[in-house]
């Protein structure tokens, strides 16, 4: 019993902490446009392309010697430092093409133009792989990151595992040293309140529009590489389903709330790992035979419906400012 | 120091200022008075760039600063308190001051304005790690001056300042404007609807209806006037 609970918190943990990685690009870009980027899900995909490249060129072929070729960390660090350059960049071009024209315009109008982008986005990879004959991309995941570093009553911990653990770490710690704890991050946190206001501070606002997509962007990519180590068969549409768990984990957390995003993420892996383990508990107790009949495919429903009773009693997400805020 | 000559400025196609000419000159205390939508505070908003006039002359140290941005004419030294205060209420005392600061790059002269600022006003001191959310609405209030301040502003314009504050506070704001005139020199354009405390604390004042002005000349003057009486300080 206390095995199958850790093995849940372990896994939920693991998932959670990547969903948390790409909520948080949802969430502040939300913070300072009070928009939902739905282009988020596909840059984040591409961050995964970007790491199916990456392998895909610079280690061994499977199957070939032991030991040649890059270092397996050194791979991945280079596939991590382009996925943040060209995620970050990707997010900056989005902003300015299909957001910043329709600035002014009411707040429906940009969500049409995210969406519109995310499709776009879906077929340009798409194209761009399709041309090399690819639809399917099988990433070439170097033995360092699947084979199982040690294990925790019952449950193997990778090599991805621990890798998503610590990049995950230092970014929070960085991102917490950015927003909170840095001039820019007090102007863009301004720009979020008040746009108007931190002008007239002499903030320029655009550039810290900007500046959030490209935070947002490069989080994005660093959790798609590490989405394509740990899930490696990915296809243009791969970003949707996480994309929609990270966004319902920012909406969990408190939509425009850095940490609630995390918190967000991490609840919803738990419970998502946990609803998706409970045909397991009948090797446990026998006599809850009906729990066999739940199967892990379900854990997205499960997952959802315990979203919307969270949200039920509290509407403005765990760690959300109430709607009502004094001026 | 600042001049107005016929300015005009629109909203779309609403004519706010219909042609305003007014000046203020270094150390002087101007109050600019009017009633509800008379143009006040996008008189303001013209000045420290918000605004882009459409036609007129804007003046300001000597140059041009038509149509010039906001960020560009507070380093030059003009700082505006917007009407209804507008403090960042996530952001804590500390850090409303830091961001009022924001052009400013030496770490040293930030500290030490916001020293200046708490020995002003010494209730923000003991705010300081607080939301500005959770300050009163006066704090609020000294909380956005300190913040215009942290600049060293030569011109500071102040948009109806004793807004929802009770007598006390108001008494209080006043006397700091005063003080702030008085002790750095610091030039000032009043924007009130309190007039008999504005005419009370400035040299000269302007009156400003349906986006023109209606009167103009020395504060005492203005206060005894049978139309403003009337109309601005309540009297019949
Ligand atoms: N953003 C805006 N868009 C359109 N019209 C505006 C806008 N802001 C102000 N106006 C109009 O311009 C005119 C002048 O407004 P302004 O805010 O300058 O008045 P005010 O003298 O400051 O009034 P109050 O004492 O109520 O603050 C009003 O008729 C107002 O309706
Ligand atoms: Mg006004």
């Amino acid at each position: 019993m206390e095995n199958f609970v850790t093995g849940i918190l372990i896994n939920g943990l693991l998932i959670g902490t990547l969903y948390a990685i790409i909520a948080l690009g949802y969430t502040m870009v939300y913070g300072v446009l009070q928009l939902i980027n739905f282009a988020h899900s596909e840059v984040f995909l591409t961050g995964g392309v970007v790491a199916f490249e990456i392998f895909r060129v610079l280690s061994p072929a499977p199957g070939a010697e032991p030991g040649t070729g890059m270092n397996p960390y050194l791979v991945f660090a280079v596939a991590l430092v382009t996925a943040i350059v060209v995620c970050g960049a990707l997010n900056i071009v989005i902003e300015r093409l299909a957001y910043r024209p329709l600035r002014n315009a009411p707040k429906l109008v940009p969500l049409i133009s995210a969406i519109g982008v995310s499709l776009i986005l879906q077929d340009v990879i798409k194209l761009l792989e399709g041309f090399q004959g690819r639809f399917q991309l099988a990433v070439n995941v170097p033995g360092a990151f699947t084979r199982t570093v040690f294990t925790v009553a019952d449950t193997n911990v990778k090599g991805i595992d621990l890798t998503l653990l610590i990049v995950a770490a230092v970014m929070l710690f960085g991102l917490n040293r950015l927003v909170n704890h840095s001039r820019v991050g007090r102007a863009i946190r301004a720009v979020a309140q008040d746009r108007v206001t931190a002008g007239l501070m002499g903030i320029d606002s655009n550039r810290m529009i900007s500046l959030t997509f490209l935070i947002g962007g490069a989080l994005g990519g660093v959790g798609g590489v590490l989405f394509a180590l740990k899930f490696p068969n990915l296809d243009p549409y791969s970003g949707t389903i996480p994309g929609i768990k990270a966004f319902s984990a920012a909406v969990l957390g408190g939509i425009g709330s850095i940490p609630g995003a995390v918190l967000g993420g991490l609840v919803l892996g738990i419970i998502e790992n946990f609803l998706g383990s409970l045909s397991g508990l009948v090797f446990i107790f026998p006599k809850l035979a009906f729990l066999g009949a739940i199967k892990a495919e379900y854990k997205d429903v499960g997952a959802f419906i315990a979203l919307i009773v969270i949200l039920i009693f509290k509407p403005s997400g765990l760690l959300g400012r109430n709607a009502t805020e004094k001026v | 120091m600042l001049e107005l000559t016929d300015i005009h400025t629109y909203y779309g196609h609403i004519h706010a200022l219909k042609g305003v000419t007014l000046h203020v000159m270094q150390g002087e205390i101007i109050a600019l008075i009017g009633g509800n939508g008379a143009g006040k505070t996008t008189t303001l908003r013209t000045i420290s760039g918000m605004q882009k006039p459409r036609m007129g002359t804007l003046h300001y140290l000597g140059q041009d600063i038509a149509g010039v941005r906001p960020d560009t004419i507070m380093q030059r030294g003009m700082s505006h308190v917007p009407e209804g205060r507008r403090i960042f209420g996530q952001l804590t005392v500390r850090e409303n001051l830091e961001i009022g600061a924001y052009t400013v790059s030496d770490k040293a002269t930030i500290e030490s304005r916001i020293q200046e600022g708490f020995e002003f006003f010494p209730r923000l001191k003991e705010r300081e790690k607080q939301l500005g959310g959770t300050l009163s609405g006066g704090e609020q209030q000294m909380l956005a001056i300190a913040r215009a301040l942290m600049v060293a502003p030569k011109l500071l314009l102040l948009d109806e300042p004793s807004m929802g504050l009770s007598p006390l506070f108001v008494e209080t704001i006043f006397d700091i404007v005063q003080r702030l005139n008085r002790e750095r020199g610091t030039t000032i354009l009043l924007v009130e609807q309190n007039a008999s405390m504005a005419l009370g604390i400035a040299q000269r004042a302007y009156v400003l209806q349906t986006g023109e002005i209606r009167l103009q000349g020395p504060a005492s003057e203005i206060a005894s006037n049978e139309s403003v009486r009337k109309a601005y300080l309540g009297e019949d």
